[in-house]
């Protein structure tokens, strides 16, 4: 009796020692894997140093592998995303961001993207509206 | 003394020289009106092409004899090359792909001379001093400060090879069908000129300059689809377009072309908007010499960065007096360019297809502002910033599916006017199916609203115009009682023009469904792996077998590191690196495609070690290859617009305009 009690405690408690390292196993699993998803999402938000263009996911040249081995460094360290991003671009500058920021110098060019719609739009729609008031006076 | 290069740079000064007595010619008649000065002029600007065509021949035979003591062969040929390689050798290098561009302006210009110049009495010496200008415009820093035919002082043994990244087949065409699309531009560029510089305003000019610009509009098409396929399968990055300022250079000039086709019908139909479509080909053609100066400025770095020299400046300048003479002659004669009549109605198919070439040109508006900014930003603040693939999707993205939507609807508005009714009536269906399909597409998981209104437009176009189609096949076979298939097919003779512009807005349709797809759904991974290991991939097996190197000893090729990789086990890859014995640090990649009309598996090599481990990068594309299907629907559609049907080349005998 005792030694049945005593064998089934110890199969509850391997079962649940086994439990616990898959549980375990499948976190690490997890991590490593959300890690990976992370570390190729933070290198798309950035661009080569020394290319044009070339997002860091898909550049070849030894600076770019050198930042990517960093970026999973410091998210083993615990760092999350922005704040690596912001230690890259306190270290290259502006230029690695590939989404150019909407703010100081860069507003020119979002105003010139602006301001050519609206030229388009207001011109044009302009053009076309003039256009079809003359007709319409004309019928009158 | 080098007989071949002297050879070379004597016909280019005697084309130059040619050009300078064209120019001569043309003024003489202007004051004389005597015929045969016009027509010495036209002969020389011919005489010229044939010049410039043969100093092309002596750079080939300077290239195939291997003779290294011309600077330029040296430079971008070696002996191990193979012949047929050495075609790209012409055009690589800032002189030879002056040379190319010089040579190819030539030859438009005599088919010009040749083809339209004695239909344009009213414009043919104006015509003639605008090409004559043009030619010495490029032949100027051929000959004095970028001779092709440059004789260096010391003769080395061997040649240093082709550029690695242009050591590909495709480079056989890519360069060549880029170069003369943006050089064809200046055919409508000249038409446009001599009507602003004759005062010929009415619709003479358009009539000639409209096949000219849809040539332009294919070879230019031509030439980007075959730049993207190139970046696609040599670059290794997954990708095809990644807003480059060469690539966006090469993409500027279409947007105004393919907004003046649309845009010339209105004014051929309804003699509307002629300063417009005056402005269109003055900007494609300023927009093509740009591009020839962001390649050669050295103001950019780029992918296509083999063609830098210090001639920046002077083409800044050209670009600078083009645009300058442009615009002067436009306001000059802006007076006359009132319309001869007024729209019917903004419900009419006038509109849309106005609509149509404003949303090109604010998307041109918008690249060009972002292609620049980076050099504007080094001027006024000394820091260079780099404008980025996102800004260009962000600002140009919903711009483009406006333009789906306008396409759609543009294609179903009848000319002159209609009611709200029948628009309701013939969006209702299209419009209704591309709704459920969208609706469909979100309980299935896309959420992206951007997504989901690309397709959904998309959609509408390719219903839009199949519908076209279906109900022109219908009439046809009413009338010839054939089957509704055959009729159809029928509808290409009768209205070449239409279909085939109908066919490019197929294309166009099919390509926005594959770029949002492959872009949104593309899945990435990379692994490091040594032999016998595997990992997966969008449901997909990647095994690595074995790495191994071949050394092919052709083109400057040092050796190829391959890989060896199974796909689920059954289909097997080789991607790899390409290494050069004259360019140690300039590997370029194999890429290896296990392709499907559903998705490409794209494997791309990028390191490995000497004990066999390799790192692998792989990309999985959801419907990519569809880009390549719609592009060449799109390219059919071009070229069965461009030449000419029976129909309408027996109208243009009868002397009437087809307006289509």
């Amino acid at each position: 009796m005792h030694a049945n009690l005593a064998r089934n405690r110890l199969i509850h408690a391997l079962i649940a020692i086994c439990v616990f390292f898959l549980m375990q196993s499948t976190v690490f699993a997890q991590t490593t894997n959300n890690h990976e998803e992370q570390a190729l999402s933070i290198e798309k938000q950035l661009l080569c140093p020394q290319c044009t263009n070339e997002r860091l996911d898909i550049c070849s040249i030894q600076i770019c592998i050198d930042m990517r081995k960093e970026i999973r460094e410091q998210l083993q360290n615990g760092r999350n995303s922005d704040e690596i991003i912001f230690y890259f671009q306190n270290r290259y500058g502006q230029r690695v961001l590939a989404d150019l920021p909407r703010s100081g110098f860069n507003i020119v060019l979002f105003g010139w993207v602006l301001t050519s719609i609206a030229l388009v739009t207001l011109g044009g729609g302009y053009t076309l509206f003039r256009l079809n008031q003359k007709t319409n006076i004309d019928r009158n | 003394m080098n007989i071949i290069a002297t050879l070379g740079s004597a016909s280019l000064i005697i084309a130059f020289s040619c050009t300078v007595f064209s120019l001569a010619a043309s003024l003489i008649y202007f004051r004389t009106q005597i015929n045969i000065f016009l027509s010495l002029a036209r002969h020389s600007i011919i005489a010229t092409a044939m010049l410039i065509s043969f100093s092309l021949l002596v750079m080939a035979y300077a290239l195939l004899s291997n003779d290294f003591s011309i600077a330029h062969v040296a430079s971008v040929s070696s002996k191990n090359m193979e012949p047929w390689m050495k075609w790209a050798s012409i055009y690589s290098g800032q002189s030879g792909s002056l040379l190319f561009w010089t040579w190819a302006l030539s030859l438009f210009l005599a088919m010009f001379s040749l083809k339209t110049l004695p239909k344009i009495h009213w414009g043919a010496p104006h015509a003639i001093v605008v090409m004559a200008l043009l030619l010495s415009a490029f032949l100027i820093p051929l000959i004095f400060f970028t001779s092709p035919f440059t004789v260096s002082t010391i003769t080395p043994e061997d040649g240093r090879g082709l550029n690695p990244l242009l050591v590909d087949r495709g480079m056989l065409v890519h360069p060549p069908a880029l170069l003369s699309g943006l050089v064809s531009t200046s055919i409508p560029f000249t038409l446009a000129m001599s009507a602003l510089m004759s005062g010929r305003l009415d619709s003479s000019w358009i009539q000639h300059a409209r096949s000219w610009a849809l040539l332009s509009f294919l070879i230019l098409s031509v030439g980007n689809f075959l730049g993207a396929w190139w970046a696609y399968t040599v670059l290794g990055w997954g990708g095809y377009w990644g807003w480059d300022p060469v690539e966006n250079s090469a993409i500027l000039p279409l947007l105004p072309i393919a907004a003046f086709l649309h845009s010339q019908t209105v004014q051929l139909r309804r003699g509307i908007f002629k300063g417009w479509n005056l402005s269109l080909v003055l900007a494609a053609f300023a927009l093509a010499v740009f591009g020839t100066f962001n390649v050669r400025s050295g103001l950019v770095a780029s992918v296509h960065s083999f063609a830098q020299s210090d001639i920046g400046p002077y083409f800044l300048g050209l670009l600078g007096v083009i645009s300058f003479i442009s615009i002067a002659l436009l306001c000059l004669r802006w007076n006359s360019l009132k319309p001869d009549r007024d729209l019917d109605s903004l419900l009419s198919k006038e509109t849309g297809l106005v609509l149509n070439t404003y949303i090109l040109m604010a998307i041109t508006l918008v690249i060009l502002g972002g292609t620049l900014f980076p050099i504007f930003s080094e001027l006024i603040q000394g820091v260079r910033i780099t404008v980025g693939p996102p800004f260009f999707n962000e600002t140009t993205g919903p711009l483009w599916i406006v333009l789906l939507i306008v396409m759609s609807i543009g294609i179903m508005l009848p000319w002159r006017k209609t009611t709200r009714n029948s628009i309701l009536k013939r969006v209702s269906i299209p419009l209704i199916i591309s709704i459920t399909t969208a609706f469909f597409l979100f309980i299935l998981g896309i959420r992206n609203y951007i997504v989901l209104l690309t397709l959904l437009s998309a959609e509408m176009v390719l219903l839009v115009t199949l519908r076209e189609f279906f109900l022109g096949g219908k009439v046809q076979q009413s009338i010839s009682d054939q089957p509704l298939f055959l009729s159809i097919l029928k509808l290409f003779e009768t209205n070449q023009h239409r279909y085939g512009g109908y066919l490019v807005h197929i294309g166009v349709a099919l390509i926005a469904i594959a770029i949002i797809s492959s872009y949104t759904f593309q899945a990435q991974t990379r692994q490091t792996m040594l032999p016998g290991e595997s990992f997966n991939i969008s449901g997909y097996q990647i095994k690595y077998e074995e790495l191994f190197e071949s050394k092919p000893g052709i083109n400057g090729v040092s050796k190829e590191i391959l890989a060896k990789v199974e796909i689920d086990g059954k289909r097997l890859i080789y991607p790899g690196q390409r290494l050069f014995t004259n360019f140690p640090n300039q590997p370029v990649a194999i890429v290896a495609i296990d392709g499907n009309p559903l998705r490409d598996v794209y494997v791309f090599l990028q390191g490995w070690t000497d004990e066999g481990m390799i790192e692998l990068h792989v990309f999985v594309n959801p419907l990519i290859q569809l880009l390549w299907f719609g592009g060449i629907i799109y390219v059919v559609g071009a070229i069965l617009a461009y030449t000419p049907s029976t129909r309408s080349q027996e109208t243009v005998r009868h002397g009437k305009i087809d307006a289509r």
